[in-house]
C-alpha cells in the first residue's frame, strides 16, 4: 500500500512528461516561411532510408581512415552536395537520381565492410561524386513556399549530424570487436543499398 | 515518505517546463513591442541569413588568434552601427547589398573550412566590409532620431555579443585537437548553406 502511495505520484508526472513532449504544435502549413524550410530541411536527410545509411557510412569510413580522411571526408561531403543541390535548382536533369543515391549506399557500406582504403584525393573525389547526386534530390525537393536559407541550413545540419553519428559509430574501431561491429554495420548499409538499388531498376 | 517528498515535487517542476518548451517561439511578434533597442537586438539574431555568417565571423576571427579576434570586436560592430545609420539616411541599396550578404555566407564559410591564416587588414577590412552591409540591410523600417539611435545600438550590440561569444569561445575550443576540426567541419556547413541559398536567390526561389 506505501509502495503504491509513493510510486503512483511519480508515474504520473512522468507520464504527463512524456505525453507533453510528444505533443506536437500542428503545423497546417508545414512547408512555408523559415519554420517550413527549417523543418523540411532538417527532415528530408532522414526521411529515405537510402539516404540516410549513405550518410551514415561516410562518417563510418572516414573513423575507419583515421585522419585526415576522418574529417576531410565529411567537409567534402556537405560542399559538393550543395552544389549538386544547385543542379536541382537550376533544373539541370541529372539521370539515375535514385540509382545513384543507392549506389552510393552499397559501395560505401561495401568500402566500410572490407576496410577500403584508397588514396585519399581518390575517396575525398569519390564520396564527392556521391554528394552530388543526394544534394540533387534535395535541390529539387524544396518546398516552393519554403525559406531556401532555413531549408539549407536544416539539411546540412542534418546531414552533417548524419556524418557525426557514423563517426561516433566508428570510434569502436579503437577495439578488435569494435572494428568488427564498424565492419557488420557496414555490411549492413550495402544490403540496404542493394535493395533499394534493385528497388530504382525496377527489379524489387 | 518524507524522504521521497522533494524527488515527485523535482519530477512535477518538470511538468511546466515541458509545457513551456513546446510553445512556438514568436520572436519577430515580441520584439515589435519592447522598444527599438529590443528591436535592433532581435532582427539580426532572429534572421537566419544575418545569424549565419555572423557566427562564422566570430569563429573565424578566432581561428585568426587573439589578436585578430579583439580587433574584431572593435571593428565589426562599428561597423555594423554606421552600416544602420547609412541604410537609414541613404536608403536604396538594399538589393544589391543583400548579394553582400550573400556573398558573406559563402566566403566566410569557405575561410573557416579551409582555415586560412588571412593578414590581419585583409581579416579587418573583410570584417568591416560585411559589417557595414549587414548593418545596411538591417534597417527594417523608418526611424528617426532617439529611436534611430537606440535600434542602431541594438543591431551593433547583437553583433558585439555574437562575435565575442563565439570568438572567445571558439578560441579555447581550437586548441584542442578536435577543435579546430569541429570548427572546420561547421565552417563546410555553413559554406554548403550559403552555396544553397545562393542558387535558390539566384534563381528566383523565395528567400529570406
Amino acid at each position: 500500500m506505501h509502495d503504491s502511495l509513493r510510486t503512483t505520484p511519480y508515474w504520473r508526472s512522468l507520464a504527463a512528461i512524456v505525453l507533453t513532449l510528444g505533443s506536437l504544435p500542428a503545423w497546417a502549413h508545414v512547408e512555408q516561411g523559415v519554420a517550413g524550410g527549417l523543418v523540411s530541411g532538417l527532415l528530408h536527410p532522414v526521411m529515405g532510408p537510402d539516404h540516410l545509411v549513405a550518410m551514415v557510412a561516410v562518417g563510418l569510413w572516414g573513423a575507419q581512415l583515421g585522419a585526415p580522411a576522418i574529417w576531410l571526408l565529411p567537409v567534402v561531403f556537405p560542399v559538393v552536395m550543395a552544389l549538386g543541390g544547385l543542379f536541382g535548382v537550376a533544373g539541370v536533369p541529372l539521370p539515375f537520381i535514385e540509382f545513384g543515391i543507392a549506389l552510393s549506399a552499397l559501395l560505401l557500406g561495401l568500402a566500410v565492410a572490407a576496410r577500403f582504403r584508397a588514396n585519399l584525393v581518390v575517396m575525398a573525389v569519390l564520396v564527392g561524386l556521391f554528394a552530388i547526386f543526394h544534394g540533387h534530390a534535395h535541390g529539387t525537393e524544396l518546398p516552393q513556399s519554403a525559406n531556401a536559407m532555413a531549408f539549407g541550413v536544416g539539411f546540412v545540419i542534418s546531414t552533417g549530424l548524419l556524418h557525426l553519428a557514423g563517426i561516433l559509430i566508428g570510434l569502436l574501431v579503437r577495439w578488435p570487436v569494435g572494428s568488427a561491429v564498424v565492419r557488420a554495420c557496414g555490411a549492413g548499409i550495402a544490403a540496404i543499398g542493394l535493395y533499394y538499388l534493385s528497388a530504382a531498376s525496377g527489379l524489387a | 515518505m518524507l524522504r521521497n517528498r522533494p524527488i515527485r515535487r523535482w519530477h512535477a517542476a518538470l511538468v511546466p517546463i515541458a509545457l513551456l518548451a513546446s510553445t512556438p517561439a514568436h520572436a519577430h511578434l515580441v520584439s515589435t513591442r519592447f522598444g527599438e533597442f529590443y528591436a535592433g537586438l532581435l532582427h539580426p539574431l532572429t534572421t537566419l541569413s544575418h545569424v549565419v555568417p555572423w557566427v562564422a565571423l566570430g569563429l573565424l576571427a578566432a581561428v585568426q588568434g587573439i589578436r585578430g579576434a579583439r580587433w574584431n570586436l572593435l571593428a565589426f560592430p562599428l561597423a555594423v552601427a554606421i552600416g544602420v545609420l547609412l541604410g537609414s539616411w541613404l536608403p536604396g541599396f538594399d538589393a544589391g547589398l543583400q548579394w553582400g550578404n550573400i556573398a558573406s555566407i559563402v566566403l566566410l564559410g569557405a575561410l573557416l573550412a579551409t582555415a586560412v591564416a588571412l593578414p590581419m587588414p585583409a581579416f579587418l577590412g573583410l570584417s568591416v566590409l560585411f559589417g557595414l552591409s549587414h548593418g545596411y540591410t538591417n534597417v527594417v523600417s523608418e526611424l528617426e532620431g532617439r529611436a534611430l539611435l537606440l535600434y542602431t545600438t541594438g543591431v551593433a550590440c547583437a553583433g558585439y555579443l555574437l562575435v565575442a561569444l563565439l570568438g572567445a569561445g571558439a578560441l579555447v575550443v581550437v586548441r584542442q585537437n578536435w577543435g579546430l576540426v569541429a570548427v572546420r567541419a561547421l565552417g563546410s556547413w555553413i559554406l554548403a548553406a550559403g552555396v544553397i541559398f545562393a542558387g535558390f536567390s539566384l534563381l528566383g526561389q523565395p528567400g529570406a
